[in-house]
């Protein structure tokens, strides 16, 4: 460990000095936390939608990741100089990048140049991994991209959990991941997956990822709680990677006979609208899988991504 | 050399090592900051290992290396720094036990800051008796039940003893406890705390393995530690004077030692400083027989001599010193011993007839019978495994297999593509295996299946797939099928009900971990259809 990881941990822990007190106290605060916490959505904003097609043989997974950003106006169009950036992608499970059961380790790489390029005092990656942390870090490929980037990787520790109020119609008050409340502006960074419940795991569904507790009874009623969670967790921009996607065997996969490969990103900042088209990848009709309509519903954004700024990207 | 500065020596030598050792514990674990070059493992599955080399003191330790060999035929990896140690013992005594064993410095350690008895009750204590000799009767036991082909060598190996003891029932221990002392200061609403709370966490985590671990019955292995440590109470390295089996194995191949104890009779003043100096209880004052075997070459009576009655000094003259006092009863009792243990170890059934459906042995374990002629008990892989699902056994193997690591489904899982258990086992009872063995299913560690009145859906309670979601094989062994059933009150439930399926599950366990249902999981793994049996098998033609 160099002396830059140092300074890394001594900022961050004066980082949460900030924010300790006010988190501690969030339990027993009669007001949404959301509000103070996250960064205000974009609804009054005007939605857009980009995809970013990479056509020609060989062409850079990270060139096409600024693609889709310059089309969207740019990174410093969401992150601030002297920005402390959370990138959420899913790396929870302990697969090489080849089996798309985790983010692409190269886009995630670009997202963070990215970041450090618009002038971001800081960049964290943050997932509660499913599988052992270590090995998800260093099969999935993040933490080389944290090593040669030098992004944070933070370790999901058990200190690292706080109970917060959800507000969700299902889950109240929940254990949440507090790097990601805690960010300037947060990155949702999912892959696109074949889930066997909610028939596919996108952008919303990786909110799942930025809580603990005994997560897995959120799969008895998996679209409502994907909402409440996504209406807590709301990021500056999701940028969905489909450049390898997971058809069948999902969310895990493991071979490479259930990948697909789409050469894709999809960057919107409305949630449901990047879901939306995320699922037409899949061959589906969005309003048929019930969080992408529930969040329609819910006004969290839209799965009617026509009415949107659309831009399309092609390398 | 002067006596104090052999003594110095000693000290030092005795700290490098004990701290060597506690180093390679807290090592003994995945570090938080592996690396694999993601675009070199683009289509290829890596194993990732350890780099230190974490099973050191066992390849230091003749014990293992000669108990491996009667009882498995196996030659064990760096066996090397065995022969070392025997061939150093051969030249300076039991110089191990003096200079390099970390259990004996403990021993060492606790005697001398609060020793037995005081002045002369000490002298008194530290004559030799009978009772010295119950270690030769261990030692003989262990090897000869080795050859019968039963090893439990670990039960009272010191090497094995002291590892479990700090890597099972000490780390855990504190671990645990410091760690509720950080929730408990995370949950105040004072900022100080809170911030010291997270700072302790970062920088202790690591000594405690990230993820303060757990082992059941593991109380045991801790209250016989510190009874051991309360043993100096009565006699000064008790352990070493009385029961240890390698002290005992080194005291015989010292027979032939070359540095040697030489008494000036005429210099003795007979104070016996000595003798109350001689943890060993060797017998150094001048008019008796030196006992070598006995001698932990502390050089404590050298260093305590005010005549210089004593010294040390190399004999070359081929002058055979006194053999080990074992006695014709503790050979013939102990032979007795080791010949009948394997016996009533297995009287039971456990290896024989039927195995406890619960003894899940971890992946790359060889066949039962084989594996109890290696495992040393010592607790390397559960240590070492990164979920914690590897745990002492107690009555699961039966007597015979005591402490021998098997998993618990509800305490951790097999992760998929994870090779650490077999890369670090010191003999080679959990074989090296890589990756592609677990993927490609030669190695599977049992079969799940689904208790239905348990399951949400399949009891009509509503919709779960979290057993299927978290499978690891593709295509995955546990397949869902959409029906209605029957609800509570009356109503028609959609659910998508798991089934198993056989021919593809390797009883990770990852199902039966993260089911909902807690403490007795509706999916649960039990060790039938595990490749390393010839016999445990469903399916015609599995294997």
């Amino acid at each position: 460990m160099n002396m830059k990881r140092h300074m890394t941990r001594r900022e961050s822990i004066k980082r949460l000095a900030h924010l300790s007190g006010g988190i501690a106290l969030t339990g027993f605060l009669p007001w949404p936390v959301n509000k103070v916490f996250s960064a205000t959505p974009g609804q009054a904003k005007k939605g857009f939608i980009v995809e970013g097609i990479g056509r020609t043989k060989g062409y850079s997974t990270k060139a096409l990741v600024k693609g889709v950003f310059d089309a969207a106006g740019g990174m410093q169009k969401f992150v601030s100089k002297g920005d402390v950036v959370v990138i959420k992608p899913n790396i929870s499970w302990a697969r090489a990048p080849h089996l798309a059961a985790t983010t692409n380790p190269e886009v995630l790489e670009g997202v963070i140049e990215l970041c450090q390029e618009a002038g971001a005092k800081k960049v964290r990656i943050a997932d509660n991994t499913i599988h052992d942390a270590r090995r998800c870090f260093a099969i999935t490929g993040a933490g080389m991209v944290a090593k040669k980037t030098g992004a944070e990787l933070i370790f999901p520790r058990s200190s690292l959990m706080r109970k917060m109020k959800l507000r969700g119609s299902r889950l109240d008050v929940w254990p949440v991941f507090v790097p990601i409340v805690e960010a300037d502006k947060v990155i949702n960074l999912p892959i696109a997956k074949h889930h066997s419940l909610s028939s596919l795991t996108l952008g919303m569904k990786n909110w799942i990822g930025a809580v603990g507790g005994s997560r897995w009874s959120l799969h008895q009623d998996i679209h409502q709680t994907i909402v409440d969670l996504a209406r807590f967790f709301k990021p500056a921009i999701t940028l969905i990677d489909a450049t390898r996607i997971l058809t069948s065997n999902g969310p895990s996969g493991g071979s490479p006979s259930d990948v697909d490969t789409r050469n894709t990103l999809i960057l919107s900042n409305d949630p449901v609208a990047a879901d939306a088209v995320a699922s037409i990848l899949f061959g589906l009709d969005p309003k048929e899988i019930a969080f992408i309509s529930l969040g329609h519903k819910w006004r969290l954004g839209t799965y009617d991504f026509h009415s949107l700024d659309q831009k399309k990207v092609v390398l | 050399v002067k006596a104090r500065h052999l003594v110095r020596i000693r000290r030092t030598s005795q700290g490098f090592f004990l701290i060597l050792f506690l180093v390679l514990l807290v090592e003994t674990r995945l570090p938080e900051d592996i690396y694999l070059n993601y675009s070199s493992v683009f289509s290829t599955e890596q194993d990732i290992s350890l780099e230190w080399p974490v099973t050191f003191f066992f390849q230091l330790d003749p014990l293992v290396f000669l108990s491996s060999l009667f009882s498995g035929y196996s030659i064990i990896k760096g066996f090397a720094w065995a022969l070392g140690v025997i061939l150093m013992t051969l030249f300076l005594g039991r110089i191990f036990c003096g200079f390099i064993c970390p259990f004996g410095t403990l021993n060492h350690l606790v005697s001398w800051v609060r020793p037995a008895v005081k002045g002369q009750d000490m002298v008194k204590a530290n004559r030799k008796t009978p009772g010295q000799k119950v270690k030769y009767f261990i030692l003989i036991s262990v090897l000869a039940a080795s050859v019968m082909g039963l090893n439990l060598t670990g039960l009272m190996d010191p090497i094995s003893f002291l590892f479990r003891s700090i890597a099972l029932a000490v780390v855990p221990g504190l671990g645990t406890g410091l760690r509720e002392l950080f929730n408990l200061m995370a949950q105040i609403d004072f900022k100080p705390f809170n911030l010291l709370s997270y700072g302790a966490e970062v920088f202790l985590a690591p000594v405690f393995g990230y993820g303060y671990q757990a082992f059941q019955a593991a109380w045991i292995i801790g209250i016989l530690f510190l009874f051991v440590l309360f043993l100096n109470r009565i006699r000064p390295r008790f352990w070493c004077r009385f029961l240890c089996p390698l002290g005992a194995l080194l005291g015989i191949f010292s027979r032939f030692t070359l540095l040697r104890l030489e008494k000036d009779e005429e210099k003795c003043t007979d104070c016996k400083l000595c003798v109350k100096a001689c943890q060993g209880a060797a017998s150094p004052v001048p008019g008796q027989t030196w006992e070598n075997a006995e001698c932990l070459m502390c050089f404590n009576c050298f260093d305590s001599c005010p005549e210089d009655a004593l010294s040390f000094s190399f004999r070359w003259a081929p002058k055979i010193n006194n053999g080990p006092d074992m006695g014709r009863r503790a050979v013939l009792t102990g032979l007795l011993g080791g010949v009948s243990l394997p016996f009533l170890g297995k009287l039971d059934g456990r290896v024989s007839k039927v195995s406890d459906p619960r003894l899940i042995r971890p992946p790359g374990s060889l066949p039962e019978k084989d594996f109890l002629t290696l495992c040393q008990r010592c607790g390397l892989c559960m240590k070492v495994c990164p979920t914690n699902v590897i745990n002492p056994t107690l009555s699961e193997a039966g007597m015979a297999g005591f402490w021998t690591p098997h998993l618990i489904m509800t305490q951790g899982y097999c992760e998929y593509t994870c090779t650490l258990c077999g890369s670090v086992c010191p003999t080679g009872a959990i074989r090296p295996f890589s990756v592609e063995e677990k993927i490609q299913r030669p190695i599977i560690i049992g079969s799940a299946y689904v208790d239905r009145g348990r399951c949400l859906p399949w009891s009509g309670n509503g919709p779960c797939i979290v057993c299927e979601e978290h499978c690891p094989t593709s295509p995955k062994a546990i397949y869902l099928i959409n029906q209605v059933v029957p609800g509570p009150k009356g109503k028609k439930v959609r659910v998508q009900l798991p089934y198993v399926d056989l021919k593809t599950c390797i009883g990770c366990g990852i199902c039966e971990n993260k089911c909902p249902v807690k403490g007795k999981p509706a999916i649960r793994v039990i060790a039938v259809g595990e490749s390393r049996s010839l016999e445990n098998q469903i399916l015609l033609g599995s294997l």
